[in-house]
């Protein structure tokens, strides 16, 4: 199921994304901004990371999160499909990540902002955010 | 909220949104334009230069030149100069890719001299210079190496025997800014930047094999050293991703400090502190050592696309620095700290910090036009003082990148340049489509402003021969 779309912006990437839960918007944000990679795959060469991000609220939160996988991803040229939440609050994030080595990336992501981020809960109980990424 | 109808026409070039247009605004904005450009512009630009003039300590007007775009947070194309004393700092205001810059090397050699080794010599720059994307530039410096990068920039490595003392001469700040501490640099900056020495990045980063097209002003060509029907070779990148998570850690340092200084703003991104508070200097520190790092990037950069030339051309062929300038920086001058964030410094003739041999005639301000399209080479001038001596950046985009990518395929643009006669070396067509030329203004009407409203004088316009992206 389709649970992010890419908006129009003049210069940079901005996404709209969402899910049931907040966490489960944390995990489709972090899949959106991979997508967004256009990474090529090392074969059989396979990633495990851990880390964590505190914030002072949510939205901020989202931020901190993106960037410090952001990070792992640039500096150990890696991919993470799998992300499992080990610890989950508005304030609070610790995940186990688990993915692939990285030949090239075909895009690459400066930063996530937090440009007019807030992450706010739909009519329908769904939770959504759009964040802009400077690429 | 229809800003433009609330703007007041200055003159056929510059614009005004008077400080009553909305509550919070310090100063009014001036937007650089004509009637043309403005249409262009989108009213979420417009909106995102009010913003920016909300900001405390700000001084005269919160700027926007012709090329303008959304950013995120400040505008792309504003200036912005608070007062040292009692205003602000942002991170924002100078972007993630800090001192993303321009640079321009003259060779000695004709249009027709290099014809028949232009595939050759795009093939050997494009070899020797990766994006950083892929296999990289396999060396790893150490953190120490890294350091002494962030205190020494370029000078630091002419020392280690890389390039020469006129790379640094011809240098912006002589490609080192003072006042650095490596340990307000954080370990994930340093991590990032230890194998991206040497690396152009994506996106919009590009090297230029470019021909003088036409001469403007004699004077001032004859100074830089530029002939009509010269080669030339401009460079377009910046701090890489250890400038990017400066920018990063930074914001997230002064959003935890907004409340301690009671600043509200319009926008989180926008998140800034006194600059004369802890946070507000570290930064300051911290983004002057990102600056010596793209200088040092660059520098490195030059000392590659060297060995490619020679190794194509044979030894003796030559490449010299004309002027290496950013576009996005914070800077003290006169008492104020001025933002630029895709927008050139233009220093007016007779500026203590200019080269000697440019003293006399103004600041080189290196403009480059999209892909496949003109750049241009103008100078600084006296009446720039209206804007704090700040110029343009580039063509400004006029469309998204998704637009772009619908609208034409990266094939058909390397083919459409191809007939031009301008070669694209690119690794994949993906992302080309994004920077088609069809996706941004035209650079000469944004120069045309420029010129007009007397912020930077036209000297020499160059056109490309052949595009390279990194690999």
């Amino acid at each position: 199921m389709r649970n992010y779309e890419i908006l129009e912006h003049k210069a940079d990437l901005k996404i709209r994304v969402w899910g049931e839960t907040k966490e489960e918007l944390f995990l489709n944000a972090v899949l959106a901004m991979q997508s967004s990679l256009f990474a090529e795959k090392r074969k059989a060469k396979s990633a495990k990371r851990k880390m964590s991000a505190s914030s002072p609220d949510v939205s901020a939160l989202l931020v901190d999160f993106l960037s410090e996988v952001l990070y792992l991803i640039q500096t150990k040229k890696e991919i993470y499909s799998k992300v499992n939440f080990t610890k989950f609050s508005d304030t609070e994030v610790a995940v186990e990540l688990a993915g692939q080595k990285v030949a090239r990336f075909n895009q690459e992501i400066k930063a996530v902002t937090h440009h007019g981020l807030k992450v706010r809960q739909r009519k329908d109980g769904f939770w959504e955010t759009t964040i802009i990424f400077d690429v | 909220m229809n800003s433009k109808k609330d703007l007041v026409k200055i003159s056929d070039w510059l614009w005004e949104l008077p400080k009553s247009f909305r509550k919070d605004m310090r100063v009014p904005s001036h937007i650089y334009a004509t009637e043309k450009l403005l249409e262009k512009i989108e009213p979420e630009a417009i909106t995102q230069v009010v913003n920016v003039a909300t900001l405390p300590g700000i001084v005269d007007y919160s700027f926007a030149m012709p090329d303008i775009h959304t950013g995120y947070g400040f505008v792309i194309g504003g200036v912005a100069a608070m007062s040292a004393e009692s205003g602000v700092i942002s991170p924002g205001g100078v972007g993630y890719d800090i001192a993303c810059s321009v640079r321009l090397l003259r060779s000695y050699l004709s249009a027709k001299e290099i014809s028949p080794y232009i595939d050759a010599l795009a093939t050997e720059i494009q070899k020797e210079v990766p994006s950083g994307l892929g296999r990289g530039r396999q060396v790893k410096l150490s953190r120490t190496e890294i350091d002494k990068i962030l205190e020494g920039g370029a000078s630091y490595l002419v020392e280690q025997g890389y390039g020469t003392k006129e790379d640094i001469e011809y240098c912006e700040e002589r490609g080192r800014m003072e006042g650095v501490d490596p340990t307000l640099v954080s370990d994930h900056a340093k991590q990032r930047g230890r194998d991206q020495v040497g690396t152009l990045g994506s996106g919009n980063h590009f090297m230029e094999i470019q021909v003088v097209d036409e001469i403007f002003d004699k004077e001032a060509a004859e100074a830089f050293g530029l002939l009509d029907g010269q080669i030339v070779l401009m460079i377009h990148c910046g701090s890489r991703g250890l400038g990017h998570q400066i920018a990063t850690d930074y914001i997230k340092i002064m959003i935890r400090a907004m409340e301690k200084y009671d600043i509200k703003l319009p926008d989180r991104e926008l998140t800034c502190a006194p600059f004369n508070s802890p946070e507000g200097q570290n930064y300051f520190a911290a983004m002057k050592a990102g600056a010596n790092f793209s200088w040092a990037n660059r520098h490195m950069i030059t000392h590659y696309i060297r060995q490619a030339w020679q190794k194509i051309l044979g030894e003796d062929a030559r490449l010299e620095l004309v002027y290496d300038v950013s576009h996005n920086t914070a800077k003290l001058e006169q008492g104020r700290v001025v933002h630029r964030k895709g927008a050139t410094r233009a220093f007016p003739p007779g500026h203590p910090e200019l080269p000697e041999k440019y003293r006399e005639v103004g600041q080189p301000v290196l403009i480059p036009g999209s892909m496949g399209t003109a750049s241009w080479v103008l100078v600084g001038q006296k009446e720039g003082e209206q804007a704090f001596f700040s110029s343009c950046h580039g063509a400004g985009r006029a469309m998204s990148r998704k637009e772009a990518t619908r609208r034409v395929s990266g094939q058909k643009v390397i083919n459409e340049l191809k007939s031009k006669g301008i070669l694209v070396k690119c690794f994949s067509s993906r992302g080309i489509a994004e920077e088609a030329p069809l996706a941004y203004k035209n650079v000469d009407e944004v120069v045309e402003v420029v010129k007009e409203a007397g912020l930077s004088k036209k000297v020499a316009r160059l056109l490309p021969l052949a595009v390279i992206k990194g690999e």
